[in-house]
């Protein structure tokens, strides 16, 4: 539905000297659908509103505009089954197999029969087949026929009837396969059955599990140390101190400081060729050392190959200096 | 033994195919199996190059003959009647017998080091070395006669290298030994060490990352870096093996390092065109002495230990004027440093601390030094402790432009004794503890000002010196009970401070500690005073609680104190306390900013019959105040260097005169880019001051990048305005200052 709300400088235009508008919705004859006993299951309803405009006009007197009504048709359901959907962790990564339970229970008055439940799994998790069960309180409930897999969608067919009130427990076992780092890990379940021969079906419960990347992770760590080098090698042998609050950048723009001791370490780093120099400005007193043993460290920066989830690591060796800036 | 020239061999240009290389292995060896006959060479000419039998016997040659590795018959008849062979109960020694005006000896490549046992190094033996005299007050020895520097536009390393055990070293000049002097792209350069010359291309030369460390005199086992012969792979838990024995005892002493033996006016080292690395390099060595040396105009610091110095004894040097392009601390000591001593010594105008330990092993005594005028360039204590149970007494610490004494919270430090010492004009504590394990950039250089009191047990954890309380006074003023009978020089002005009786303070501090009370002089923003003078010592009672009666204080004096536990040990002064008296209010006095002139070395003079001096006529000088620099840019302008040469004339003619450089940018970049920059800019105004030779004791270094604008506008020429380096000269009384723009520089 559509209001038109004059703007002011066109109200302006027309002479309205309009200080004020008040815009009411009124909704009527709606049924919410709570109400279920007053409507019968499968019979059309019609929800009809109409919204009323008020505004003070220039004489400042209160006016009111009523639009026309508009009607909803809508077929109420009998909201007999609630479901409720849980799963044994919040996170996983691929690999891991995940526990999920489904409840449904009948909060109608009748009994509803052919009872079965519709679970769309995320992308990448796949139903671990026989893992699915279920029970009716302590009574074990047998799966008949067999869970059906089409895709990502798995239906349950549970061979009991539910009686209002009563609850049926389903739990299975889902393994996330390396794909689930596309998906959102978001699953939806639906219940549904038969009550009075009419078709009973239950709201939709969701459960999102957050997917890490685990093995499969693009990222990985740098570690490495500032320390002042005695001998020339390049390594930290006791003797030879860290250097603290030496600042790094690296070839993504992060900027890094190590600690009292010298040490730095940087997380979820993208794997690939990185690359980190030392900002020399930031430890006064000290320059790049030479390195009498292996040509490569000679350099302002250090590059290494970090694989996925891999542990990369980059030292660097200083030396009391005596040119500052000059290089 | 011809090694390829790699990018790291080819740093080594040695010019002498008998050299350090070739000689250096076979001399270990030669050493083991006979022992070397003590010789005794006089070198007598200045030349340096190949080993020749040729007419002079040259330093050279002298240091290979004393080693071992020459031997008499490779020598021409000339040159071997220089030497003489003693008995082997007698110190080898090379003596100088140098022409009258050839007594500098300009190498052309890294002279073999000393390497046997017992060498007396001795340019006191040359003729005109005047043993007696004096040149400046501060250190009672003649100046050195015989200079050692490298030869114009050649990187040498190290002057002398020390390698074998009690080795001296004595009344040498020694300067110019650095590294990296060489821009590989331009110019042309050549390896002498072959039979034939061979060009070297820039590539061979190309350097990304420092040399090994070089120093006019370097102390360490035998080969040391860059020499990885002994070490053909690394030490897996020391820096070296056990069989890289240090060089044990050596004796550096009456030498000038850094600077020729000719003194530019008022008694200041002349600045070389090439300024050496470091003074001192106690690399690798136990025991060494080094005792009443000038230590001036290094790069980097004066004295400096890297891997073992223990047992280090530096007493009564001079040592000014040092870390102008590098480490900037006077004596840095890093490694392994227990028992070193260091005593006696003027330590200023460096551009860092003093004395700064660097994570060190072992514990020090810092005694009876003058440590003053120094931090002009970094902000930094004039004492940085890490470690534990050092000892700093007796010193004067001051005009420092940080704390004086910073005791670091990691790595922790504990029983570190600061008792005794005098402190004025700092900018800091005088005693600072650092707390709550704080590391950050300050915290290593001019600590975190005042510590509350402990509030709990974590803090002897995370603080320096176990957290010992400072002191606290029961009250904020102690009123003395009369006051004597002033002097007749203070008599009319009745707000004259005067003389109080002795007067009883009381407050707490942590029992079992040791109370010095102090008088107090300043008061910096936190509302701490520096401790002047120590007055009065008394000690804590059980309770906690302290007595003390203290005399010789003026009414309107300031008193603080500082406590020291005999395990924790010192903590930082207590808030002070001022002193009035019952019949009349106290009138602070006011400080007395440092009226002698700042002046680390005062020629020494002969007592003369004193002159009446003819007073001079006032009159007014006019003195630049600024400089200004291009876009982006800090090196001075040709046109920028004359409005310096006048900065630079002032200066020399008004030896009192203090100047605060501070360098300014214009607003555009970042905060910190244009920090940097303005701290580039006030860097290389004040080192070409230094060079026009402004002692460096008289210059700050200060930058407040683009805080400080001179002007709101935006036009290019606000911001060339804005582009300058302030001169702010304390106490320029009969200066005028006048504003300049004849080297203003409009980007285009």
């Amino acid at each position: 539905m559509q209001f038109f709300i004059p703007s002011r400088r066109w109200l302006r235009r027309l002479g309205f000297g309009v200080v004020g508008l008040l815009v009411s919705l009124l909704m009527g004859g709606m049924f919410l659908a709570g109400q279920a006993q007053d409507v019968p299951a499968g019979q059309n309803i019609s929800i009809t509103n109409t919204a009323t405009a008020g505004f003070t006009d220039g004489a400042g007197a209160s006016r009111n505009v009523t639009s026309n009504p508009t009607t909803v048709r809508a077929t109420p359901s009998p909201s007999e089954l609630v479901i409720l959907k849980t799963g044994d962790r919040a996170s996983a990564e691929p690999g891991d197999s995940v526990v999920y339970r489904i409840q449904v229970r009948n909060t109608g008055t009748t009994t509803v029969t052919n009872l079965q439940v519709i679970d769309t799994l995320p992308f990448g998790v796949r139903y671990i087949e026989n893992s699915a069960r279920a029970a009716l309180g302590n009574t074990p409930v047998l799966l008949d026929p067999p869970p059906d897999e089409d895709g990502r969608t798995v239906t349950f067919f549970l061979a009991t009837s539910l009686a209002p009130n009563q609850t049926v427990t389903l739990s299975y076992g889902a393994l996330l396969t390396p794909d689930a780092v596309r998906g959102n890990g978001r699953n939806l379940a639906v219940a549904s059955g038969t009550a009075n021969g009419v078709t009973v079906t239950s709201g939709t419960a969701s459960f999102a599990l957050a997917i890490r990347p685990g093995i499969l992770s693009d990222c990985g760590t740098i570690i490495g140390r500032v320390f002042v080098d005695k001998n020339f090698d390049g390594e930290q042998q006791p003797g030879e101190p860290g250097v603290p609050n030496a600042v790094l950048f690296f070839d993504d723009g992060n900027r890094v400081t190590t600690d009292a001791e010298g040490l730095f370490s940087l997380a979820y780093v993208v794997a690939g060729t990185r690359t980190a120099t030392l900002d020399l400005t930031s430890l006064p007193g000290y320059t790049l050392a030479p390195n009498l043993y292996r040509i490569e460290k000679n350099s302002t920066a250090r590059m290494v190959k970090l694989s996925p989830g891999g542990l990369a690591r980059m030292n660097f060796a200083v030396t009391p200096t005596f040119q500052e800036g000059r290089r | 033994m011809q090694r390829p020239v790699s990018m790291l061999t080819a740093a080594t240009l040695s010019l002498t195919t008998v050299g350090s290389f070739f000689v250096n292995q076979t001399a270990a060896i030669a050493q083991e199996i006979t022992p070397v006959p003590s010789f005794r060479a006089v070198v007598n000419s200045n030349a340096d190059g190949a080993i020749a039998p040729d007419q002079g016997l040259t330093l050279r040659e002298a240091i290979l003959v004393v080693n071992g590795i020459l031997t008499l018959e490779q020598l021409s008849p000339e040159e071997r009647s220089q030497v003489t062979q003693q008995a082997d109960t007698e110190a080898p020694r090379i003596d100088f017998n140098l022409p009258v005006g050839e007594t500098t000896i300009q190498v052309v490549g890294e002279l073999p080091p000393l390497n046997r046992d017992g060498i007396v190094l001795d340019g006191t033996t040359q003729p005109g070395y005047a043993t007696g005299s004096q040149v400046i007050n501060e250190l009672p020895t003649p100046a050195p006669v015989v200079a050692i520097t490298p030869i114009e536009n050649l990187e040498v390393r190290r002057g002398i290298t020390i390698t074998a055990d009690n080795i001296t070293v004595r009344g040498l000049s020694i300067y110019g030994f650095t590294g990296d002097l060489s821009d590989p792209t331009s110019g042309e350069f050549f390896d002498f060490r072959g039979w034939e010359t061979r060009h070297l291309d820039w590539r061979e030369l190309y350097r990304a990352t420092a040399t090994t460390p070089p120093a006019d005199i370097f102390i360490a086992h035998r080969l040391p870096p860059p020499d990885i012969t002994k070490q053909p792979t690394p030490a897996n838990f020391a820096p070296f093996y056990d069989d890289d024995v240090p060089a044990r005892n050596a004796v550096i002493e009456d030498n000038w390092l850094g600077f020729p033996p000719t003194l530019a006016g008022n008694a200041q080292p002349e600045t070389p065109v090439v300024r050496s690395a470091f003074g001192v390099s106690v690399f690798n060595g136990t025991g060494a002495t080094i005792r009443r040396n000038w230590i001036a105009n290094h790069d980097g610091s004066a004295i400096i230990t890297a891997v073992d110095a223990s047992n280090l004894s530096v007493t009564e040097n001079v040592i000014t004027g040092n870390g102008v392009a590098g480490m900037p601390d006077a004596i840095r000591l890093e490694g392994n440093i227990d028992q070193a001593r260091i005593a006696g010594n003027l330590v200023c105008g460096n551009d860092g601390s003093g004395v700064y330990l660097f994570k060190p092993k072992g514990s020090i005594a810092v005694e009876n030094n003058q440590i003053v005028y120094n931090s002009r360039r970094l902000r930094r204590a004039g004492v940085y402790l890490m470690g534990d149970r050092h000892v700093v007494t007796g010193n004067q610490i001051r005009v420092q432009a940080g704390p004086g004494v910073v005791v670091t919270a990691f790595p922790r430090s504990v029983g570190n004794r600061i008792q005794n010492n005098q402190f004025t004009n700092l900018e800091g504590l005088s005693i600072d503890l650092v707390q709550l394990n704080q590391a950050g950039v300050q915290d290593y250089q001019r600590a975190d000002g005042p510590n509350p009191q402990r509030d709990s047990q974590n803090r002897r954890e995370d603080t320096g010196n176990a957290a010992v309380n400072a002191p606290q006074f029961v009250s904020k003023t102690f009123y003395a009970l009369g006051t004597q009978v002033g002097s007749a020089a203070d008599t009319p002005l009745l707000a004259a401070p005067k003389q109080a009786t002795a007067v009883e303070v009381f407050g707490t501090a942590d029992p079992g500690s040791e109370i010095e009370i102090y008088r107090a002089s300043g008061l910096d923003r936190f509302g701490y005073a520096a401790l002047a003078e120590p007055l009065a010592t008394t000690t804590v009672g059980e309770d906690g609680k302290f007595k003390a009666t203290v005399a010789n204080l003026q009414v309107g004096d300031r008193i603080s104190a500082i406590a020291t536990h005999p395990t924790d040990g010192t903590s930082e002064p207590a808030a002070p306390a001022m002193i009035q008296s019952l019949d009349q209010a106290a009138v602070a006095p006011t400080d007395q900013s440092a009226s002698s002139i700042p002046q680390c070395v005062t020629a020494y003079v002969p007592p003369a019959p004193p002159e009446v001096p003819v007073p001079e006529e006032p009159i007014t000088i006019q003195v630049p105040t600024r400089i200004h620099f291009a876009l982006d840019q800090s090196n001075i302008s040709p046109a920028t260097a004359k409005v310096l040469d006048r900065v630079a004339a002032v200066m020399l003619e008004n030896p009192a005169l203090v100047v605060d450089i501070e360098g300014h940018t214009d607003p555009r970049a970042s905060d910190a880019y244009n920090k940097a920059l303005g701290q580039r800019r006030a860097l290389s105004a004040r080192n070409y001051l230094i060079r026009k030779g402004i002692a460096p004791e008289r210059m700050t270094i200060r930058s407040q990048g683009e805080t400080q604008r001179v002007s709101q506008g935006s036009s290019r020429v606000d911001y060339a305005r804005d582009r300058r380096v302030e001169f702010i000269f304390r106490d320029a009384r009969g200066l005028e200052l006048i504003v300049q723009e004849e080297d203003l520089q409009i980007e285009r």
